[in-house]
């Protein structure tokens, strides 16, 4: 089927036989038998739980790019290989077209202790028992360059030389060929045949339902970080790379920057899902921050680190956690909210209430804030600033700098100011500078990029107390684990109930970290449901909303320091979102959220300003409990998640609900939307003179 | 080894670029010219569509043509951390003017036919947005020179070093006076064109003096490994660039065009800014 195949084939073959009138078969057997060489164990150099090796290649020329360039010295070249971490190093001995010989392949041999590859078309005994002489490890057979029959033979002659062979697939049927002929290490070649580029999805195709002990190694069109990245999400175990590597100027470097992407992929995926560390989640997270930052980040990293294996330091979180916060916040029984759900949805359903409303402060947002506060004190740093949607995170902010004896700055949107003006009080009250930002949309967004500005400014002595599981790592990271006490408490108080585990948890998902908070401890439990609810503020359609996570809304993007899913429009400029709820209105979502969405784990959906205020009232009425907004859209997902699991055949589903603050703070834009305001009142209650200094007048 | 690349053989599809595009870094090889006149580079920014797109086209000319050897053609965002309130005014008057991403090419093209080495200077998601390699295509083919990331690090850059790699386009990477010699290395590594130090802590921005840091840092980063260094971030001034210019090898100014043009959209205060500032730069070591 390939012309050029055939003539590689033929001149390959007609070399060996000139090599062949030099030293005859007999004799090159004799060698091999007298030869002491024991050739490596390949497969476990091959695949490896926590990388993706690397099989980096001598390669001077090519059929397709010609000419790549001179190698005059093989063996030092492959040392460089491997001082960047390659596994194994692949050397070209057809003398023809690619320019290598078995010279190459003594000198790679003699210059490292990793095993090596023989790349030549094989197509006789002779070529195998002269791989073995020269000391390579494995060596390469092209399924399409030989019948059943010799295939199994040579694969089978190989083994017997204790050597493995690389077998080379292009297609499902040859793949077939391949394992039917005992075909343990398979090369898969999966280019688009259009462009060249990596075809993940054909790689898919052809490397499913393979043998469990079979080693896939992807064999072509790797150069850089994007191959390999691609590659090993589609699950390769190893990867064959030529010219990216060979014509590359810094040849440890190239090597280097494909091992460090393989191992991201490995690690971005690593379970438990509980206990999964950052920098990624999936693919999502990372840094992209100022590098003037990266500094003030691997510090904080440092010092968490250090601080959560450090009992003293837990000790007094805890302490504070029991006496200042008021933990544990009560697990409630919602009976009669229950009844209300229960009629919407024509099944009886048992809704519990996580009460993070009764933290001193009146959110979840104190548990994070004072995580963070008790860092920076360990940090040595005496500043902190921080930025606020609700207020909820300045507030708490505000109240642990003031514990503690902090500088205290918050940013926060001039809209968000204005509609939570009673909070830009507290926080006054409280002793902190709050900074109205007049920037952008002046919303969470723009008092997110204001704290950035001031950190990147005074990062020396201030530490940026983020409030939500986004932004770069370590953050999300460090903010799950301050938060993910709301779930780990849940887990022993349901079963005060004689409940042994909820079958579905409901949160409100703004940056996310409540809902992280009261999931992580059930994340590797299969048995309990999770559903988090964005803000549909007036519906996707309207646009006017901030859904990331539901299909048709966020796209993949950097901002504010995390890859995760964003809201943006066609030029990659950052949409303005909406929502009722300052807290939830934010245009992109931590990057453990956009993991969970895409491996399956959690159902997102979202609650439109009219569901959300609408079970506000419900809980107002039912319970005597005024949740926040944010919390409502929580309550507004009960309902939705009640008709999924009653669909799905759950009979009297026990439905956790994340009540993550208390309403207090909106009682005003409550009172105006069920109109118990007049406009007058609501007006005077908005520009009541609560607000904080504009950004342009500050300092 | 063979399949694909027998069809590459026949012709039948468009060829992948062959491997590292090793052209000479154009970043490079403009600064060397200046050294061997005993010069420091003066890299000018402004961000493209300001005012507008069409006429910022004319701001572009007007650099080179005062004196400006490399112009860092600033790509306008929404959310941009790295800048304060001067460039983020014009940001958004681009961006309400209708600047789009694949106009600025257009830039590139009218730096590089007036003798400037056109630089782009981005926030990554508007790339990452754009497609890594196709920007890079389309930037290396209006003559482009290399990137700016504000808002990328080395360590996040794999898919953007390798699109540089196979385009033969300039990273350049910052560093900051807080930058530990480890991150300077690794800046230092990845970057080909000059490393970009700044003057100070904070965004970007006009300052009336600057502290000791710069020089101290510019040393830093060349004994981790750097051959070429610029010096931005709060730089302003004639005097300021001519101090500068002694021991960096660039001297980079965006606030103080970017505030000329907002006093005078005619351009004739950025003429005279920009020959002023060209005037102290190039004769600082003189």
């Amino acid at each position: 089927m390939s012309t050029v195949l055939d003539s590689l084939v033929a001149g390959a073959l007609a070399d060996q036989k000139a090599r062949e009138e030099k030293l005859p078969f007999d004799e090159l057997k004799r060698l091999v038998e007298a030869d002491i060489y024991e050739p490596l164990d390949v497969r476990g150099y091959l695949r490896r739980p926590d990388s993706v090796p690397v099989i980096a290649e001598v390669k001077r020329a090519s059929p397709s790019k010609g000419f790549l360039g001179e190698i005059p010295d093989p063996g030092a070249l492959a040392a460089e290989y491997e001082k960047g971490g390659a596994s194994a190093i692949s050397v070209l001995t057809e003398g023809r077209v690619f320019l290598g010989s078995f010279d190459d392949l003594d000198k790679v041999r003699a210059a490292v202790s990793i095993p090596v590859l023989n790349k030549d078309f094989i197509t006789t005994d002779y070529q195998v028992y002269e791989a073995r002489l020269h000391h390579a490890d494995l060596l390469l057979l092209i399924v399409a360059a030989l019948d059943d029959a010799t295939l199994k033979h040579l694969l089978d002659l190989t083994h017997e030389l204790g050597l493995v062979a690389l077998v080379e697939t292009h297609t499902r049927d040859e793949i077939n060929r391949a394992i039917a002929a005992g075909a343990r290490i398979i090369g898969i070649n999966a280019r688009n045949l259009k462009d060249l580029s990596v075809d993940t999805d054909k790689y898919r195709e052809l490397a499913e339902n393979l043998p469990d002990d079979a080693i896939c190694v992807a064999e072509s069109g790797v150069f850089g970080a994007i191959e390999m990245q691609d590659y090993a999400r589609a699950g390769a175990d190893a990867v064959l790379v030529g010219e990216g590597v060979a014509t590359a100027d810094d040849h440890v470097l190239a090597v280097q920057r494909l091992v460090e992407a393989g191992k991201t992929v490995k690690e971005s995926n690593a379970e438990p899902l509980s206990q999964h560390e950052g920098p990624y989640f999936g693919q999502y997270g990372g840094r992209y921050v100022p590098e003037a930052l990266v500094g003030a980040l691997d510090e904080l990293e440092r010092v968490y680190n250090d601080a959560k294996n450090d009992p003293t330091f837990m000790q007094e979180l805890r302490r504070l956690n029991k006496e200042y916060v008021g933990r544990p916040s009560p697990l409630t029984a919602a009976p009669r909210f229950s009844e209300r759900v229960g009629e919407a949805v024509g099944a009886p359903v048992r809704v519990f209430l996580k009460r993070e409303d009764l933290n001193h402060t009146g959110a979840h947002k104190i548990n994070n804030a004072l995580g963070q506060a008790l860092l920076v004190k360990r940090m040595g740093k005496h500043r902190v600033i921080a930025e606020t949607g609700a207020g909820q995170h300045g507030v708490a902010t505000a109240t642990v700098c003031a514990m503690l004896g902090l500088k205290c700055r918050i940013y926060m949107g001039q809209i968000d100011a204005r509609r939570q003006a009673l909070n830009v009080a507290r926080m006054r009250l409280l002793g902190a500078e709050v900074v109205e930002v007049t920037n952008g949309d002046m919303i969470l967004k723009d008092a997110i990029n204001e704290a950035l500005r001031d950190w990147v400014t005074n990062v020396e002595d201030t530490h940026y107390l983020l409030g939500t599981v986004a932004g770069p790592h370590p953050f999300p990271q460090i903010v799950r684990d301050f938060q993910k006490v709301i779930g780990e408490e849940l887990r022993d108080q349901i079963k005060d109930y004689g409940i042994e585990y909820p079958d579905a948890i409901c949160a409100c998902v703004g940056g996310g970290s409540n809902a992280i908070g009261v999931m992580n401890a059930f994340l590797d439990d299969p048995r309990v449901n999770l559903y988090g609810f964005e803000a549909g503020g007036r519906g996707p359609a309207s646009g006017e909303h901030a859904i990331r996570l539901s299909e048709g809304t966020g796209q993949l993007g950097m901002f504010q320091g995390a890859k995760s899913y964003l809201l943006e429009d066609s030029e990659g400029q950052t949409l303005s979102t909406y929502s009722i709820s300052a807290g939830l209105d934010y245009a992109s979502v931590g990057p453990e959220h956009a993991w969970l969405r895409d491996i399956g784990r959690v159902n997102y959906g979202y609650a439109t300003d009219e569901e959300a205020m609408s079970a506000f009232k419900d809980l107002c009425e039912t319970e005597g409990i005024i949740p926040a907004i944010e919390s409502s859209h929580a309550l507004a997902g009960c309902y939705k998640a009640a008709a999924d699991l009653v669909k799905r055949g759950y009979k009297n589903p026990v439905i956790v609900v994340n009540v993550s603050g208390r309403g207090d703070k909106d009682v005003a834009t409550a009172g105006k939307w069920f109109g118990y305001l007049t406009d007058e009142q609501s007006k005077a209650l908005e520009t009541n003179g609560a607000h904080g200094t504009e950004t342009d007048k500050k300092d | 080894m063979t399949e694909n690349e027998a069809t590459m053989t026949n012709g039948a599809n468009p060829p992948q670029p062959k491997g590292f595009a090793s052209r000479p870094s154009i970043t490079e090889g403009r600064i060397a010219e200046l050294r061997a006149k005993n010069e420091p580079a003066f890299v000018g920014y402004l961000p493209y569509g300001f005012p507008t797109p069409a006429t910022s086209l004319d701001a572009f000319r007007t650099l080179v043509d005062n004196g400006v050897d490399i112009v860092e053609i600033g790509l306008p965002y929404s959310d941009p951390v790295m800048d304060g309130p001067v460039i983020q005014k014009a940001s958004g008057i681009a961006l309400r003017a209708g600047e789009k991403i694949a106009g600025v090419f257009d830039a590139v093209e009218t730096v590089a036919k007036a003798g400037g080495v056109p630089l782009i200077m981005g926030y990554w998601n508007l790339i990452f947005h754009y497609g890594v390699l196709r920007f890079a295509r389309d930037f290396a083919n209006a003559g482009g020179a290399g990137l700016v990331t504000a808002d990328l690090i080395p360590d996040e850059a794999g898919e953007w070093i390798e699109a540089s790699d196979r385009y033969g386009l300039d990273r350049i990477f910052l560093v900051s006076p807080a930058s530990t010699d480890e991150r300077l290395k690794v800046v230092a590594r990845n970057t080909r064109g000059f490393v970009y130090a700044s003057a100070r802590m904070g965004v970007t921005g006009e300052r009336a003096s600057l502290d000791q840091t710069p020089e101290r840092l510019v040393e830093r980063t060349r004994e981790a490994g750097a051959p070429n260094v610029c010096v931005g971030i709060g730089v302003s001034t004639p005097e300021q660039g001519a101090e500068i210019g002694k021991y960096a090898d660039g001297v980079i100014v965006g606030s103080a065009l970017v505030h000329s043009v907002l006093d005078d959209p005619g351009f004739a205060k950025l003429a005279t800014v920009t020959a002023g500032l060209a005037d102290g730069i190039h004769n600082a070591r003189k």
